[in-house]
């Protein structure tokens, strides 16, 4: 820590004890901020001091109290983020709020949970269940990430298609702001019109309008039972035909994942089933439901597809269904050993591009000489592009830059967006007005303004900052 | 290959998967407390700096020596970061700048000394517990009589028995017409649980088989190496490897004790040939010939089972324990929520961090109480201890059973009710 910093943060911690901060609340060893400065970017930066707050009120403290002194302030969930929308600066303070965890209340009548933001959320999911309510989201971290890092990022998952984003769950907030004041949007009507609709703006802002304190959320009706079937295909096209064709039918699926033939590949060996050669692209389709409907959607599901595809396979019970799974589950450690490094971006096309998608992502691959791998959410359009390079080759990491240029420059030019569900962050805010107007961003600009007209709430997160990079 | 510590580290991409599982994270929600904080640590304070020359600081000192080395981590873990072996080496480091913790020290001069041995100065002990401890009415183990620095009247040791495993062997008549096995007891077992020991040996033999216990054998070695004493472990490693080698003819070793077995399965140099078997995967070898053994007994008591850390994610068994209390209980076997937690005995951290070690009980009991259960099954005596003292902390009335002692209880009782004599 640099010399003149020392006093401050003596003054201010001294401050904090005295409005009720335990000293295990306080991390200012240098050690133990270095912790608490990275997420899953493998970005790292240490902040000047981090705090444990432990309630709504302490971090209205906390945040009055670095208001008088000007200082930046990060929020920070579970830190697993992908796209850097945690990191800290050395000039920052991190809040980070994995301490106010609780629960508050499951209202089963109105089916809303009210929690704090550190709660993480398959605690939440497994809690709601034993009173046979459901709360969608499923991001792949959700058995470590929190649900107000959920609700910042306005995080998706593979139910996505049938059940939508964190956002569509969100009724209300409480929150922060940079001056240390609360304020509360939405509430726990289903209609509700009265003013601006702040819940909405806060969802999915990352962080940088306001620190979330609580968070309402809509439940619904668990489901009795899922059905999980396999799928393969010869061609992307012909999945994407498939996936047409279901929702055609009145099949409704709450997930429909899939792999293209580079991941296949990188897994086939691994798998407890076998694969047949000619299997270019494989569909994991999940129907969830009452259980007649579960049935009806099934054999219509197996009728329309028995002869068409490659090989269908319909898990018989949860054993089976796990298997089913590990394809999409090995893929990650499995693409890992295909090269030492990726560079992994989670583009969104609308569903019906995506044959379009891959077919230029592969024209792509071939032209710098890079595999690119994908796979993802094809029931929402959702795909995950891994760039599989050696960055220690120079050469090999500037064509991996070039490529992630050209990947957004398809994506939009087929009416795509930068990211699904990683959010912008820092990583790709040098991307930003690839996909928006200046007018637009500007619009943006003056929303942030507004809420933090001193640039100090998680500074350098989704806007461009003059010569910012991005990162992968 | 094998990776070096530096290297193993590099492999973490910091995703944060450790989170969802580590005990010690669950509880305290310090990020430095967490596998993935932790590996930053020991990346980032390079301990050879001038810097810490004389002081590691504080912060590394208290997340490296809050770990139960209960791999959960591990078996969360996508990359399979060697978690673990990381902390291990960081814990060697450190003592062997500062020097062992004395306790630490002492104990395991004594795991060595041929003479001065852990066997006689706990049967020494078994003369003298009665003066400070008093026996638990409903469970076996001894809580305190007189207030004692350190120790609440809720802090559960197991009773020292006056006749250790060793005794009662010495008394055994050869078999020749049964296969002989090694068996490596564990020291909790020869010293603290011999009925635990006897009902295994006990089980073997209505098997066919024959446990050898060569009393040569030492400790396994897994609390020096999670002390950071490589020396130690080293050394120990090293005779119990001389004692397999003695016995070349047997190519089979089982133990009950997972944590033994854990240690055992990572030892460099075991011979090729040669199998470690915890005991249940040795009964589900010898499926067809148990089931017929028990026949159409059943415990007619409601048992759920708890994971061993070092059984399910040191080696990766969860069936084997599953299909044993499916067959000795068969409806009467209930699943307790999470039986994967670590019940936070981790070794010697439950008395270093009594009150960490506890927050982390007091979850697996609750879940015990849900389950309904009179007995908790486990093959671990680490976990029984602990779960034990869970039990009294909270007034529940379930006890803590290794489960080849419930199979011995049924395989004895024929006449169809319980007739027999516990050990003193």
């Amino acid at each position: 820590m640099t010399q003149p910093v020392k006093p401050l943060l003596n003054q201010l911690t001294a401050e904090l004890k005295a409005a009720g901060f335990a000293s295990g609340q306080i991390i200012m060893a240098d050690e133990s901020r270095a912790c608490y400065g990275y997420d899953a970017t493998r970005q790292s930066a240490d902040p000047m001091l981090v705090l444990l707050p432990e309630s709504g009120q302490q971090v209205e403290t906390a945040i009055k109290l670095a208001a008088k002194r000007k200082l930046k302030i990060f929020p920070r969930g579970a830190a697993s983020g992908m796209s850097g929308g945690s990191i800290p600066s050395s000039d920052g303070i991190i809040i980070s709020l994995t301490r106010m965890n609780r629960i508050l209340e499951i209202d089963q009548e109105n089916m809303i949970a009210t929690v704090e933001p550190g709660v993480v959320t398959g605690e939440l999911q497994e809690e709601v269940s034993r009173y046979g309510l459901f709360y969608p989201p499923d991001p792949a971290s959700l058995s470590f990430s929190t649900l107000g890092g959920n609700v910042a990022e306005n995080a998706g998952g593979p139910r996505a298609v049938k059940y939508g984003v964190t956002a569509d769950y969100v009724m209300g907030l409480e929150a922060v702001l940079i001056n240390g004041e609360t304020i509360k949007c939405g509430n726990k009507c289903v209609k509700s019109v009265s003013g601006y609709d702040l819940t909405s703006l806060l969802v999915g802002s990352e962080g940088t309008l306001a620190v979330i304190t609580k968070i309402l959320l809509k439940l619904v009706p668990a489901p009795e039972s899922v059905k999980t079937s396999l799928l393969a295909f010869p061609s992307m096209s012909a999945a994407a035909l498939a996936i047409t064709a279901m929702f055609k039918n009145q099949i409704s699926p709450s997930t429909i994942e899939f792999l293209d033939h580079h991941s296949i590949n990188a897994v086939r060996e691994t798998l407890p089933f076998s694969l047949p050669a000619a299997a270019d692209t494989v569909l994991l389709v999940e129907i969830d439901g009452s259980s007649t409907s579960v049935m009806a959607q099934s054999q219509k599901l197996k009728k329309l597809f028995e002869n068409k595809a490659l090989l269908l396979i319909e898990a018989r019970d949860e054993g089976e269904r796990a298997q089913l799974w590990t394809a999409r589950r090995r893929l990650s450690p499995a693409i890992a050993n295909l090269a030492p490094h990726k560079i992994n971006e989670d583009i969104a096309v609308p569903r019906a591009a995506i044959p379009a998608v891959i077919a230029r992502l592969e024209q792509l691959s071939a032209r710098i000489a890079l595999p690119i791998v994908c796979f993802g959410h094809a029931g929402d359009g959702n795909i995950h592009v891994n760039v599989m390079l050696d960055k220690n080759d120079p050469e090999q990491a500037q064509r991996g830059v070039k490529a992630v240029d050209e990947i957004f420059a398809i994506t939009l030019e087929l009416g795509g967006t930068l990211s699904g569900e990683h959010g912008i962050g820092n990583t790709k805010s040098a991307y930003l007005d690839k996909e928006w107007s200046a007018a637009t961003i500007a619009a943006m600009r003056a929303i942030k303004q507004a809420f933090d007209p001193e640039n100090r709430l998680n500074p350098g997160k989704i806007f461009p900052t003059p010569g910012s990079q991005p990162c992968h | 290959m094998t990776l070096t510590w530096q290297q193993e580290l590099k492999k973490c991409v910091k995703c944060g998967a450790c989170m969802a599982v580590c005990p010690i994270y669950r509880q305290t929600g310090r990020e430095e407390m967490v596998a993935r904080g932790k590996l930053n640590l020991i990346e980032r304070v390079d301990l050879e700096k001038p810097a810490h020359k004389k002081e590691i600081p504080a912060g590394w000192l208290e997340a490296i020596d809050s770990c139960l080395l209960c791999c959960s981590c591990e078996e969360n873990c996508s990359k399979g970061v060697k978690i673990t072996e990381i902390i291990a080496a960081a814990r060697n480091r450190q003592s062997a700048k500062q020097g062992l913790n004395p306790i630490k020290k002492s104990a395991f001069a004594l795991l060595l000394n041929r003479f001065f041995s852990m066997a006689r100065l706990l049967k020494a002990g078994s003369f003298m517990q009665w003066l400070l401890w008093r026996r638990l009415p409903r469970h076996s183990g001894l809580v305190r009589r007189l207030p004692l620095p350190g120790i609440d009247d809720k802090t559960v040791i197991p009773a020292l028995p006056r006749q250790q495993l060793d005794d009662y062997l010495r008394k055994r008549k050869a078999a020749p017409n049964l296969e002989p096995v090694l068996y490596f007891p564990g020291c909790a077992t020869r010293y603290l649980y011999p009925q635990m020991g006897l009902d295994l040996i006990y089980v073997l033999e209505q098997l066919g088989f024959y446990g050898v216990v060569p009393p040569e054998f030492n400790c396994c070695g897994l609390v020096t190496w999670g002390a950071g004493d490589s020396k130690s472990t080293m050394e120990l490693q090293q005779r119990n490897l001389a004692v397999i080698q003695k016995h070349a003819a047997i190519r089979q070793i089982v133990t009950g004790c997972a944590s033994c077995g854990h240690a055992l399965k990572e030892y460099d140099g075991l011979p090729a040939d040669c199998e470690i078997l915890d005991i249940s995967e040795f009964l589900f070898r010898h499926k067809e010939k148990l089931e017929k053994l028990v026949g159409s007994r059943k415990l007619n008591r409601k048992i759920t089972y708890h994971d061993p850390c070092h059984l399910r994610k040191g080696q990766k068994i969860t069936a084997q324990p599953r299909w044993l209390l499916q067959l000795i209980a068969g409806e009467n076997f209930v699943e307790m929520r999470h039986p994967e937690r670590c019940c936070g005995a981790g070794g010697t951290f439950g008395l270093s961090h009594k009150a960490l070690s506890r927050k982390i009980l007091a979850e697996k009991t609750r879940d015990t109480d849900a389950s309904g259960a009179e007995i908790v099954a486990s093959g671990c005596p680490g976990c029984l201890l602990q779960l034990t003292e869970g039990a009294l902390l909270a007034e529940s009335s379930w006890e803590a059973r290794h489960p080849v002692t419930v199979l011995a209880d049924l395989l004895k009782n024929d006449a169809g009710k319980e007739n027999r004599k516990e050990v003193e």
